[in-house]
């Protein structure tokens, strides 16, 4: 592999070209573990979404004005008259959900494989800080359309900030960049979704790149006890696990393609600041969270349910330094794995019950309202739904 | 054994390049900081008039902006009472309900009398109070000083 002739020899007369075409060769020769597969294209799925936003990111920034009066009618415009301004305004809002997925699906794989343990314990936590920075892109980029649900979406969001105890108050001023969700929160909001997330986010991925090709994808064996992958056995990365990742990035743009044409984004109403739609939900990723607020009621009740819902994420940051038992094998780790699938279920249970809460839902062919709470409650024909929650 | 540790010159310097640098650093981040801060906009204590009040029959109510926060006004049977319209659980807008005579959230389903007290719902705290003003045929309501 290299340049071609005349372009290698201008290089070759001004840099050692060996140096770094030997770091590029091992990195593309590199053996993996004879375990790693399929489950192991997740990482490489979210930075391709990564880039993919980034490509469509750019692209909306060139239509898109940041301001009260602007913003909403920018993004109609890049949809009804921008050539294929509707295609890259939805690969955009649904590769946000995707690359949130695939790094689900990433963490998921890690976890139960045993794979954050030593020497690989900073890898696991620049990964869990990359999946919290995805979440802030998510965050930050839903007010940039200036809906409604954008709108009040953003209020209820940084109005949880205020409860955060003793600097609550400073941080929710701060976020919004005054006492409410006004056009200073818009700019601030675009500021970070587009200069310094994206930044953090490159600079995260290329620490958390570094870290794993430094200690090599682990293998099922106990900590201390990996062996070196002789060349024979293990798998190469180029071609064979490239060419799964090929797989998977064609894959990854028809899903993209056809969720934009089958399932786009509405536009929604502009955002009116003096009303709230009734029931507004956050995107699915803040479903578990936005739940399990509501069963914090009274004075305290706000400040305990940010704690409780900030608890998974320290554990997951934390996880490594927690959970120092020498094997990786998920058999041999009933504690944690068992910990891993109650968190789990946990966080799509509670995501469920917020998905359905204040809807009538069919269950055995028996109608419900589901409450605020979750709790179902029988519609029985020729009455009303009742209109608030009973608890 | 005592030993005291001697200050080379090359350390002396060492430490006041690094003193210098974090004063440097200190001197420019909070500007830094200060900048970021939202800067302070008037209007606290502004009175905004309830354009259309005497049009207002008992039990109807208006949504405006007083200092840039939504206000809840509602026309009584003896005269106007108003609360700031933010729900004090998560800051989405109440609206009056005549029927029920109540302020109802639509994000999580509180209930608030027509004095502002939580009745059922999430909420911590009641819907604080505004002051209305009535001169001649003109409404006013302002934050409470």
């Amino acid at each position: 592999m290299g340049f071609p002739g005349p372009i290698r020899k201008f290089l070759e007369r001004r840099y050692d070209t060996e140096v770094a075409e030997g770091f590029l060769d091992k990195q593309i020769h590199k053996r993996l573990p004879p375990h790693t597969g399929w489950l192991h294209v997740f990482g490489s799925l979210a930075m391709l979404l990564f880039i993919s936003q980034t490509l469509t990111g750019i692209m909306l920034l060139i239509y898109y004005r940041p301001t009260p009066d602007e913003a909403y009618k920018s993004i109609q415009f890049i949809t009804g008259s921008v050539h294929f301004g509707w295609l890259y305004r939805q690969v955009h809002a649904w590769g946000a959900s995707l690359m949130i997925l695939a790094l689900v699906f990433h963490m998921i794989r890690t976890f139960f494989m045993g794979s954050y343990k030593k020497p690989r314990e900073l890898t696991w936590v620049t990964g869990v800080l990359l999946f919290l920075v995805t979440i802030t892109f998510g965050f930050t980029g839903y007010l940039l359309p200036w809906n409604q649900i954008a709108f009040w979406a953003t209020t209820v969001g940084t109005e949880s900030a205020n409860k955060v105890p003793v600097i609550g108050a400073w941080l929710q001023y701060f976020l919004r960049g005054g006492d409410s969700v006004t056009g200073e929160t818009l700019s601030r909001f675009f500021v970070v979704h587009v200069i310094i997330l994206p930044w953090i986010l490159a600079g995260l991925i290329g620490v958390h790149l570094f870290l794993m090709r430094a200690c090599n994808l682990a293998t099922m064996e106990d900590v201390d006890a990996e062996k070196k992958i002789p060349s024979e056995h293990g798998i190469p990365f180029f071609p064979v696990h490239v060419a799964k990742e090929g797989v998977v990035a064609v894959f990854l743009v028809a899903v993209l393609v056809t969720l934009s044409v089958v399932a786009p984004w509405e536009i929604g109403e502009p955002a009116n600041a003096l009303s709230t739609p009734a029931h507004i939900k956050p995107e699915w990723y803040f479903l578990p969270s936005y739940q399990l607020l509501k069963y914090f009621e009274g004075e305290y009740g706000a400040v305990i349910g940010i704690f409780a819902c900030g608890v998974p994420f320290a554990l997951l940051v934390f996880w490594p330094f927690l959970d120092r038992g020498k094997a990786r094998h998920p058999k041999k780790r009933p504690i944690a794995v068992g910990l891993g699938l109650i968190g789990l279920l946990g966080a799509l249970f509670l995501g469920y019950l917020g998905h359905v809460s204040e809807t009538e839902q069919t269950y055995f062919g028996q109608r419900y309202h589901i409450d605020l709470l979750g709790w179902p409650n029988k519609i029985v024909e020729g009455e009303d739904a009742p209109s608030e929650a009973p608890h | 054994m005592n030993q005291t540790k001697k200050t080379t010159r090359r350390g002396f310097l060492d430490w006041l390049i690094a003193a210098f640098s974090a004063v440097a650093g200190l001197a420019m981040t909070i500007p830094g900081l200060m900048y970021l801060w939202p800067a302070a906009k008037g209007g606290a204590a502004e009175a905004v008039e309830i354009s259309g009040a005497g049009q207002m029959k008992p039990g109807q109510s208006v949504t405006l902006q007083v200092g840039g926060k939504p206000v809840i006004v509602v026309r009584g049977r003896t005269g106007f009472l108003a609360f700031s319209a933010s729900c004090t659980h998560l800051g989405c807008l109440v609206t009056w309900e005549t029927q029920k005579k109540h302020f109802a959230c639509p994000c999580h389903a509180a209930v608030f009398d027509a004095n502002g007290g939580v009745v059922s719902g999430p909420p911590p705290a009641p819907l604080p109070p505004y002051v209305i003003k009535e001169i001649g045929e003109k409404v006013y309501v302002s934050a409470p000083a």
